[in-house]
C-alpha cells in the first residue's frame, strides 16, 4: 500500500503533555502516512524536533467521562498524552489507527496471576486445614476445665438460638419430670469409670432431627427425633456412650477452637465481618459434628467398652446405625438423611454387632414404662 | 498576588455512568465478585477523567489485574492473622475469663490498626495511579506510622466525647498531606487544628445537647425526648463540619512554593444531594423491585400452570421438594443480588457523582502558572496495590 486515497488532512491542534513536566502545550497534529510506518506527527510550539508516534502504537484511554474529547497515549508505559477535542480529527484517527482499543497485554501477567492465585489458595488452605487444626488440638488439651465448660455453655445457647425462630428463649429443653427421671437413670447406669473433669450435662432438645451431639465441657444433647426413632432404650444408651467417648477425647473442644479460627478466615473471604453467617456456620458444624473417621471410631470403641462394662449389649447400637443408613425414610427427610447415607455407617454398625459381649440376656437399661416416659419427655 | 487561577470543570454524564456502573455490577455478580477489581478500576477511570482542573482531566492508571493480585497477597496475610489471632483469643478468653465476650471484643480491636494501615496503603496506591497533566501523584510510605497515630487520635476523640474530633481531622490530614507529592513537588498542610473550630460549632452543640439529654434522661426518662432534637442537630452538625473542614483545610494547602487552593463547597448542597439522591435511588429501587416481583409471579402463573394463589402452591413450597427448594433459593438470590446491584448503581449515579461534581466545581488552583516548573516522579510499583483495603472492604463506594 502506498499513499491512501483520502484527502490530505489540514493540520489540527490538540493539548499535549510530555509526561516529564506539568506543562500543557498546544501542539499541531498531522497524520503522516508511509508504506511501512504511518505516524501521528506532533509539532511542538517551540519549534523543536517534531515527535512521531506510530499509528499502530496509538491507544485510546478508555472509560473517559468527557465523550467529546479523545485522550490518546502510546502502548507501554509512556505517560505522555494528547487530548484531542477536534471531532473531525478524532474520527479520522479512529479510522486509521488499527489498535486504538487494544488493551495492554503483558504475557507474564497471566502466569504471575496463576502462580499467585495457586499460592494464595494453597496458603489459605494450609492455614484453615493444617495450621489452625494443629494449634486447636494442642490448645484444646491445655484449656482448663472451667474454660471448657464456659465454651460449651456459650455454644449450647448459640445452638438453641440457631435452631429456632423463637429468638427470645431459643429452642425449648424437654423436661417432663418422668422423662427426666428415666434419662437420669440411663445416665447413672452408664456413669463412666473414667473421671471427667466436669459433670456430664445431658439435655433433650425439642426438635425432630434424628441426631445427638456433644459440646465442650460435658454437654451432651439428644434431639426428640432420635428418641422417637429409636426402638429400644439400649439404642439410645449406645448413642449416649458414643457421645461420652467424644467428651472423653475432648473432640468438641478441638472442633470449637478450630472453628473459631477458620470461621474468622471464612468471614474474611466472604466479606462478612459482623459474623452472622460465621456463627451459623459454627453452630452447624458443631451440630453435624463432622469429626474425623478416626475420632468416630475411637468414640465407638469407647462406647462398646463402656456398654460392656455395665452389662449392656452393643448390637442395638449397630441396628440403629443400620436403620439410619438404610432406606428408612418414613419420617425424616432433612439434612440428616443425607448424612445418614454416609457409607461409614454400615461398617460402624458391623463393628458394634461384633463387639457385643452381652447378647440377648441383660438387665434392660429402662423398664417399658420408663422407656415410654423418656420417649415422651417433650410432651409437657 | 495571584497571577493565574485554574477553575475545575466537571464532564461526567449520568447516563454514561449509569451504564458503566450497571454493566460492571452485573459482571461482578456473574463472576461471583471477581470482576469487582475491574469494576472499581473502570469507575475510577470515569470519575477521575470527569474532574478537569483547568480543563485537563485527571487520569487513573490502576488496573484490575493489579488490584486482584494485591487482594490475593493481602488475603493470605489476613487469613494468617485472623485465623491464628482468633484462635488464640478464643483460647485466652475462655481459659482466663471463662467467657467469649473478651475474645470478640479483642478480635474487633485487633482489626482496627490494620484498618488504618490499609487506609493509608490504599491512599498510596490510588495516588501512585493518579496523573494530571501527565505527572504522577505519590505519597511517602508511612502506613504503620499513620496507623498508630490514627489509633491514638481516635482514642482521644472517643474519650473526650468528640470534642477533639477537629484536632484529629487536622493532624491526620496534615500527616497525609505533608507526605503527598505531585511530580517532584511536595504538598504542605498549613494552619492549625483550631482553624477548624468555627466549622465545628454545630457539631459541638449537637454533642452538648445529646449529653444533656442523657443526663436528664438518667433522672427522668422524659429527658430522652430531647434526643429528638439533639440527634438531628448532631448529624447535620457532622455533615457541616465535614464540608466546611474540607474548605478550610483546602485553603491552607500549598503545593511547592506558591501554588494554593480554594474550595467553596456548601453544606446545604451536600446535605441536599444526600437526601434527594437517596430518596430518588430508593424510589427507583422500590418501583423496580415491585415490577420484578410482579413479573416473576406473572411468569409462573402463565408458563408453569401453577396457581400461585392456591393452597396447592403453599403446600408445594412447604413440601421440601429439592427442585422447588432450589427454585425458591434461586428466585430469592436473584432478588437479593438485584437489590444489591441496583442500589449500588443508583447510589453512584444519584449520590457519589453529584457530590464529586459539587466538590470539583467549587475547587480552584491559584498561582497555577508555577505548575509548569514541576517535573515527573518515578513510578511507584507497589505490587500489593490496595489489597488490604479490599480484604477489609474499606471505601466500598469507589
Amino acid at each position: 500500500m502506498s499513499m491512501t486515497d483520502q484527502p490530505p488532512l489540514t493540520p489540527s491542534f490538540a493539548d499535549y503533555m510530555d509526561g516529564e513536566t506539568a506543562r500543557v502545550q498546544r501542539v499541531q497534529l498531522e497524520i503522516i502516512e508511509h508504506a511501512d510506518r504511518s505516524v501521528l506527527r506532533i509539532t511542538l510550539p517551540d519549534g523543536g524536533v517534531p515527535i512521531d508516534w506510530p499509528l499502530a502504537d496509538l491507544r485510546l484511554i478508555p472509560d473517559q467521562a468527557d465523550k467529546k474529547a479523545a485522550v490518546l497515549g502510546q502502548a507501554g508505559d509512556n505517560p505522555a498524552r494528547v487530548v484531542v477535542s477536534d471531532t473531525d480529527l478524532a474520527a479520522r484517527l479512529t479510522a486509521v489507527c488499527p489498535n486504538l482499543k487494544r488493551r495492554h497485554k503483558d504475557p507474564n501477567v497471566l502466569k504471575r496471576l496463576a502462580v499467585l492465585s495457586a499460592g494464595a489458595v494453597a496458603s489459605v488452605a494450609l492455614i484453615i486445614f493444617v495450621l489452625v487444626p494443629v494449634m486447636a488440638d494442642q490448645l484444646a488439651l491445655m484449656l482448663p476445665a472451667r474454660g471448657e465448660k464456659a465454651l460449651g455453655d456459650t455454644t449450647f445457647e448459640q445452638i438453641r438460638q440457631a435452631l429456632t425462630e423463637n429468638t427470645e428463649y431459643g429452642l425449648p429443653l424437654c423436661d417432663a419430670p418422668d422423662g427426666l427421671v428415666a434419662l437420669n437413670k440411663m445416665l447413672d447406669r452408664l456413669n463412666p469409670g473414667t473421671d471427667f473433669p466436669y459433670e456430664i450435662n445431658l439435655h433433650v432438645l425439642d426438635h425432630e432431627m434424628v441426631n445427638a451431639f456433644a459440646l465442650p465441657g460435658g454437654h451432651i444433647v439428644l434431639f426428640r427425633g432420635l428418641l422417637k426413632d429409636a426402638t429400644s432404650p439400649e439404642e439410645v444408651a449406645g448413642v449416649l456412650g458414643h457421645e461420652m467417648g467424644h467428651v472423653d477425647h475432648r473432640d468438641p473442644t478441638r472442633l470449637a477452637l478450630r472453628s473459631a479460627g477458620s470461621v474468622g478466615v471464612l468471614g474474611l473471604l466472604l466479606g462478612d465481618f459482623a459474623g452472622g453467617a460465621a456463627v451459623l456456620f459454627l453452630t452447624e458444624r458443631l451440630i453435624q459434628a463432622q469429626y474425623s473417621r478416626g475420632a468416630e471410631a475411637d468414640s465407638d470403641t469407647y462406647a462398646h467398652a463402656l456398654l460392656g462394662q455395665v452389662g449392656l449389649p452393643t448390637a442395638p447400637m449397630g441396628d440403629f446405625f443400620l436403620r439410619l443408613g438404610g432406606d428408612n425414610t418414613d419420617e425424616d427427610t432433612s439434612l440428616l438423611s443425607h448424612l445418614a447415607s454416609h457409607p461409614d455407617l454400615k461398617g460402624r454398625a458391623q463393628a458394634a454387632v461384633d463387639a457385643d459381649q452381652v447378647g440377648e440376656v441383660y438387665t434392660p437399661v429402662l423398664s417399658v414404662t420408663e422407656w415410654r416416659d423418656l420417649q415422651n419427655i417433650c410432651d409437657s | 498576588m495571584e497571577i493565574q487561577t485554574l477553575q475545575t470543570d466537571y464532564a461526567g454524564r449520568r447516563w454514561a455512568l449509569f451504564w458503566l456502573a450497571l454493566k460492571s455490577s452485573i459482571l461482578t455478580v456473574l463472576t461471583l465478585g471477581f470482576y469487582r477489581f475491574w469494576m472499581k478500576t473502570r469507575l475510577r477511570r470515569f470519575y477521575w477523567s470527569a474532574i478537569r482542573p483547568g480543563g485537563v482531566p485527571l487520569e487513573y492508571t490502576g488496573t484490575g489485574v493489579e488490584k486482584l493480585m494485591g487482594f490475593l497477597i493481602a488475603v493470605v496475610f489476613m487469613a494468617f492473622y485472623i485465623g491464628i489471632f482468633n484462635l488464640l483469643l478464643m483460647y485466652v478468653s475462655f481459659s482466663l475469663l471463662n467467657d467469649n465476650f473478651a475474645a470478640y471484643a479483642m478480635s474487633f480491636i485487633g482489626i482496627i490498626p490494620i484498618y488504618f494501615y490499609a487506609q493509608y496503603r490504599a491512599r498510596r496506591y490510588i495516588l501512585a495511579r493518579t496523573r494530571w497533566r501527565g505527572l504522577r501523584f505519590g505519597i511517602d510510605p508511612a502506613a504503620w506510622a499513620y496507623a498508630w497515630r490514627a489509633l491514638l487520635h481516635w482514642l482521644g476523640t472517643i474519650l473526650t466525647l468528640g470534642i477533639l474530633y477537629p484536632r484529629q481531622i487536622f493532624w491526620l490530614e496534615k500527616f497525609r498531606i505533608d507526605r503527598t507529592w505531585f511530580g517532584r513537588e511536595r504538598f504542605v498542610q498549613e494552619g492549625g487544628w483550631t482553624t477548624l473550630l468555627p466549622a465545628a460549632t454545630h457539631l459541638y452543640i449537637g454533642i452538648g445537647l445529646s449529653i444533656l439529654a442523657g443526663v436528664i434522661g438518667w433522672f427522668n426518662p422524659v429527658g430522652f425526648a430531647l434526643l429528638g432534637l439533639s440527634v438531628p442537630w448532631l448529624v447535620i452538625g457532622l455533615v457541616h463540619f465535614k464540608v466546611q473542614s474540607f474548605r478550610i483545610l483546602t485553603a491552607n494547602k500549598r503545593l511547592g512554593g506558591a501554588i494554593r487552593f480554594h474550595a467553596a463547597p456548601r453544606t446545604g448542597r451536600v446535605f441536599g444531594i444526600y437526601l434527594l439522591g437517596n430518596f430518588i435511588a430508593s424510589m427507583i429501587l422500590w418501583l423496580g423491585l415491585m415490577a420484578l416481583v410482579v413479573g416473576i409471579v406473572v411468569f409462573l402463573a402463565m408458563f408453569s400452570q401453577l396457581d400461585v394463589f392456591s393452597e396447592d402452591f403453599d403446600a408445594l413450597l412447604d413440601s421440601g421438594d429439592a427442585i422447588v427448594q432450589f427454585g425458591l433459593i434461586g428466585v430469592l438470590a436473584l432478588l437479593y443480588f438485584s437489590v444489591f446491584v441496583f442500589w449500588g448503581v443508583l447510589n453512584q449515579v444519584f449520590v457519589t457523582m453529584p457530590l464529586l461534581r459539587h466538590y470539583a466545581e467549587t475547587t480552584s488552583i491559584a498561582n497555577s502558572h508555577q505548575l509548569v516548573l514541576i517535573s515527573q516522579r518515578p513510578r511507584d510499583e507497589f505490587s500489593e496495590a490496595e489489597g488490604f483495603a479490599e480484604a477489609l472492604d474499606i471505601g466500598a463506594a469507589i
